[in-house]
């Protein structure tokens, strides 16, 4: 038997034996390849010395407190625009001002970063780390014990905005500190409506209503990230507060305890997202589309609005996008939903996005240092202001220039006039066996490939 | 001379690292998926054995089942489009003479050696409805809408495609040597007989190569099993697990949904259904020839 | 009439070379043209584009942000590593399996080949585990030691054969003048082996080359990433940014192809030659 396999895989090799014949003639050719051989070994060799080198300046540096390497891992690899661009002005001011610090930057984007988190928080992570404040990704994190617990007192001056720090808590300890306030945001591209004679919707159905018409107009009407699943939860979460008003927390919260999604308003919800689908709002290929795409529809004109959060406000500073359409990005709320709960000022918006220090970093110390230096309220919440990236978690009034870009006011203003906000959007607020499922699942409902029972059923399954 | 070749610590010396090297990078981790499979083991904290759960879990698992039934259909699509495909260009390159041979089989061979990293996102991009290589390309011959290659339905297909593109020069060459292994007085005896391009084609050229052809059927099928690369950058499994691999699907699970231990019992029965499928292949191959 | 159903039989058979050969190439060479554009000229009904002005600057952008040079020099160093420890363990392997006499000589060789049919994403989890443990993550050692892993049974199968196919007599005129095995390992079985050895280098390479995800899974640090590496980050970086992304792609892509058009000729040359003995 085996020397039956062994015997069919030799013709396989013989085969490509013989496509690779060219050792036949080739016997001057092989004292080059020998040569290059040594070379290559050579080198391997220097840069192991190179790795024993630095290993044992890793050491000296503990011993002496002088050169300190900070490592930081981070959800934003975009380090021109926005929000890294933001972080990496930190980062270089940190490096200036404290000359023995040096900071190491690993970036990946939101789906690889949590993926390579997760196998990073099994042993070892880097020194200071983007982290959610969502039960998805934070419970089994900090049971887990593998970020260092921060002292509260010590932000009293750092103007957070009351309950932001409530997601990163367990205990009563604080792991973590919040980034943004996320609001679920539907931006439109002004001009298009205007020269159309398209006006912002104030319900749902006119919503729809203004899709259909935008899509016989030959345009994509909402530019939706359906590869990622995420966005089109939040999407989904935003009709649920539509429907379900200030009791949205408490469907939620019942639902994941009990497994049962079989709640009305939940599932109104989710049969008005299908059939939003189905007529044709986002884009064709939009549940196999990723985020960068997706984006790119609406910035070059080809959709007229995008489903996004608020940290993509920074569109309106991006170089790149033309100007005629980056300086008509305007935004507006989910339209309200006939008899829904919700009014048109209860949004949708959260405390996600944040930083925490690794438990067991080596230089816990310096790395708590530099996460107070960017959380001063002249870093992060100061030069996010100024960059347009939407809205920190600490109090930015301080900061208004009167320069701002009109879309910045508009998310200003619809985060200070909100009546309620929703609190964690739904994918995030079960186990993450859950968030990966219903971020599978939602694909399915939405494309019609799956019915809305089967959809909470398997949600629901997950949960146990 | 006996005594020279069957010194033990000669020998011991000549095995030793290729042994080491089985033992630590692919007997070890099987063991230890093997444990994790039995625990609950999320990736962080405590492991606590829980006996077959997992496999019980796994057994009523739909997007394994999914993940299998892809693999499926991925090595039918090797066989019944890309196999075919390349033996015929095989023999019909094989009748070409000169430079023109050496060019076109440098040409098909190309999109192999070019990572799948490069190959993944240049087929997401031929796959945009909106300005993707193939919906202009259907433009182009007046053909009006956009076809959404990448929908829950047509993914699997789209991924098959590419796959076939991709590797279509590998079983070509394959092929193609197998060819030229054979006696060409055979083709001569045939044209002398009168027989034509197809009926050589199917009387001596295919009877010749069924070894070729039963190797090249066997890497077809294992090589559906062992998908990843490619489907984890183009889809990555999606719409919904339409595309879901088991390769894939282990990840997603260990490091995405943090079930560490099941994503190991995943990997535990993926083992064991590749050994299992080499085997089944090698007994039909074998019954076949001795029949 | 014979001879007119002769010529169209080679017009049928040029164009089925021909559209083949279209259909493998197009999408690189459409690749290529757009790079050359700006991004918002992606947005055409056209197969290709004329380009406005041809940029190559999208090209400076990737070779430098991309971080070409360092990975090209990692995907280089790390393959050709695993392709000469490929090699000398299969060597050895093969010959103490296939020459030497002892009782476990079929067991060891079956054990060894039997990481054919391991997939080699299944120890994706618990080599992680492992690596972690020993602190070999973010090292070379991570990707050094599953590439030669994974391809040593392929190595290892192709040079049992060979060895296999030399004659014993060549060895033992060697043992007559003294020689010891390590001796005839080294000075007379390798250099018999050249074609074979050419063989499991080029499958080694080949294999590992294109390999992303276990060092996208063992590597943290840009130090020891390889080629892929390019893409992977760079379409984060670039998202608003089509033709730097297609920059990207085909400078990564280059390289491969470049040394496969260059070696092409040598196969050929071998094939050729072998089928004028055959």
């Amino acid at each position: 038997m085996k020397k039956k396999i062994v015997a069919s895989l030799l013709v396989a090799a013989m085969a490509v034996s013989m496509l690779a014949g060219c050792g036949d003639n080739k016997s001057a050719d092989t004292s080059k390849e020998d040569n290059s051989k040594k070379e290559q070994q050579e080198e391997t060799q220097k840069s192991d010395d190179n790795n024993s080198d630095d290993d044992s300046n890793a050491d000296e540096e503990q011993a002496s407190g002088e050169d300190v390497t900070i490592k930081l891992f981070s959800n934003l690899p975009d380090r021109k625009n926005g929000q890294g661009l933001v972080e990496q002005m930190i980062i270089d001011e940190y490096m200036e001002a404290n000359q023995n610090v040096t900071i190491e930057v690993e970036a990946l984007d939101e789906e690889a970063y949590k993926t390579k988190f997760k196998a990073y928080a099994m042993d070892g992570m880097p020194d200071v780390v983007s982290i959610w404040g969502q039960p998805s990704f934070l419970d089994e994190v900090l049971d887990a014990g593998v970020l260092a617990e921060l002292s509260e007192d010590d932000y009293a001056d750092y103007k957070f905005i009351a309950g932001s720090l409530e997601g990163f808590k367990k205990d009563g300890k604080l792991y973590g500190l919040p980034r943004n306030t996320d609001i679920q945001i539907i931006y439109y591209n002004q001009k298009m409506f205007d020269d159309n004679g398209w006006t912002v919707p104030a319900t749902y159905d006119e919503f729809l209503t203004l899709c259909g018409t935008i899509k016989d107009a030959g345009i994509t009407p909402v530019a939706m990230d359906g590869g990622d699943g995420w966005p089109m939860a939040t999407f989904l979460t935003d009709i649920l507060v539509k429907i379900a008003g200030t009791d949205y927390a408490d469907i939620i919260s019942n639902a994941i305890s009990t497994g049962d999604f079989t709640a009305p308003e939940i599932k109104q919800a989710t049969q008005l997202l299908v059939d939003s689908a189905a007529a044709g709002m986002f884009q064709t290929g939009y549940d196999s589309q990723d985020y960068g795409t997706t984006m790119n529809l609406f910035t070059n004109g080809q959709a007229a609005m995008y489903c996004m959060g608020s940290w993509d406000a920074s569109m309106a500073l991006n170089e790149d996008i033309d100007a005629e359409i980056r300086e008509n990005i305007r935004a507006f709320t989910m339209p309200t939903v006939a008899d829904g709960k919700g009014g048109a000022k209860d949004i949708a918006a959260w405390n996600g996005g944040g930083y925490a220090v690794s438990a067991d970093s080596a230089v816990k110390e310096e790395a708590i240092k530099f996460l107070n230096y960017m959380y001063q309220p002249d870093k992060l919440s100061k030069y996010g202001w100024e960059n347009g990236v939407g809205m920190s978690a600490q109090d930015q009034t301080a900061y208004m220039t009167g320069e701002e870009t009109e879309l910045q006011k508009q998310i200003m203003n619809i985060l200070t006039e909100a009546t309620s906000v929703s609190g964690t959007p739904i994918n995030d607020c079960g186990p993450s066996a859950f968030k990966t499922a219903i971020e599978s699942e939602i694909q399915g409902v939405s494309n019609g490939s799956t019915s809305v029972d089967d959809f909470l059923a398997k949600i629901g399954e997950a949960c146990k | 001379m006996k005594k020279l070749y069957s010194n033990k610590w000669v020998i011991f010396s000549l095995v030793l690292p290729g042994v080491l090297v089985f033992l630590f990078a692919i007997l070890a981790p099987i063991c230890l998926s093997v444990y994790y499979g039995f625990t609950d083991y999320s990736g962080m904290g405590e492991a606590h054995v829980i006996g077959f759960k997992n496999y019980q879990d796994l057994f009523h698992d739909s997007a394994f089942g999914r993940s299998l039934l892809n693999s499926l259909l991925l090595a039918i699509g090797f066989i019944c489009i890309q196999h075919p495909l390349a033996i015929i260009v095989a023999a019909v390159l094989d009748k070409l003479q000169g430079r023109a041979e050496g060019i076109f089989r440098c040409i098909y061979f190309i999109p192999n050696v070019i990572s799948v990293a490069v190959i993944a996102y240049l087929w997401k991009f031929i796959y945009n409805p909106d300005f993707g290589l193939l919906n202009n390309l259907l433009k182009a011959f007046g053909f009006q809408g956009q076809v959404n290659w990448l929908s829950q339905q047509n993914a699997i297909w789209s991924v098959l495609l590419v796959l076939i593109w991709h590797g279509f020069g590998w079983g070509m060459l394959i092929y193609y040597t197998g060819i030229k292994n054979i006696d060409p007085v055979l083709y001569e005896a045939a044209s002398i007989d009168g027989a034509g391009w197809w009926t050589t084609f199917f009387r001596i050229t295919l009877p010749l190569m069924k070894p070729v052809i039963q190797v090249n059927v066997t890497m077809a099928i294992i090589s559906a099993l062992k998908q990843m690369e490619t489907v984890y950058l183009l889809t990555n499994g999606g719409p919904s697990n339409s595309t879901q691999f088991a390769a894939n699907y282990l990840y997603q699970q260990a490091f995405k949904a943090f079930k560490y231990g099941y994503g190991n019992a995943i990997g535990v029965i993926f083992i064991i259904i590749c050994i299992a499928a080499t085997i089944v292949l090698q007994t039909i191959f074998r019954d076949k020839k001795e029949a | 009439m014979k001879e007119n159903g002769r010529k169209v039989s080679k017009v049928i058979l040029w164009i089925i070379l021909i559209l083949v050969a279209v259909i493998q190439l197009f999408p690189l060479i459409w690749l290529v043209d757009f790079s050359l554009g700006s991004s918002n000229e992606m947005f055409t009904n056209g197969l290709l584009i004329i380009p406005e002005k041809i940029r190559w600057d999208n090209y400076v952008t990737a070779f430098v942000d991309g971080n070409f040079l360092h990975y090209l020099r990692n995907s280089f160093l790390i393959n050709t590593l695993a392709v000469v420890l490929v090699v000398i363990i299969s060597i050895m392997a093969g010959y103490a399996c296939q020459r030497m006499r002892w009782k476990l000589n079929n067991f060891v060789k079956t054990l060894l080949l039997l990481g054919m049919m391991i997939p080699i994403h299944a120890t994706l989890l618990p080599n992680y585990k492992i690596y972690n443990t020993l602190n070999l993550t973010d090292t070379i050692w991570a990707l050094l030691i599953p590439y030669v892993a994974f391809s040593l049974p392929q190595g290892m199968f192709l040079m049992t054969g060979f060895i296999e196919s030399i004659p014993r007599e060549l060895e033992e005129a060697a043992v007559m003048d003294g020689c010891g095995i390590y001796r005839i390992v080294f000075q007379i079985i390798t250099p018999l082996l050249k074609p074979s050895i050419a063989t499991v280098a080029i499958m080694t390479f080949l294999n590992n080359w294109n390999e992303f995800i276990m060092a996208s899974t063992y590597l943290s640090s840009p130090k020891w990433k390889t080629l892929p590496f390019s893409v992977l980050e760079f379409t984060g970086e670039y998202s608003s940014n089509y033709a730097v992304q297609f920059a990207v792609m085909a400078l990564t892509a280059a390289p491969a192809v470049i040394v496969y058009i260059i070696l092409n000729k040598h196969i050929t040359k071998g094939v050729a030659m072998g089928a004028v003995k055959g």
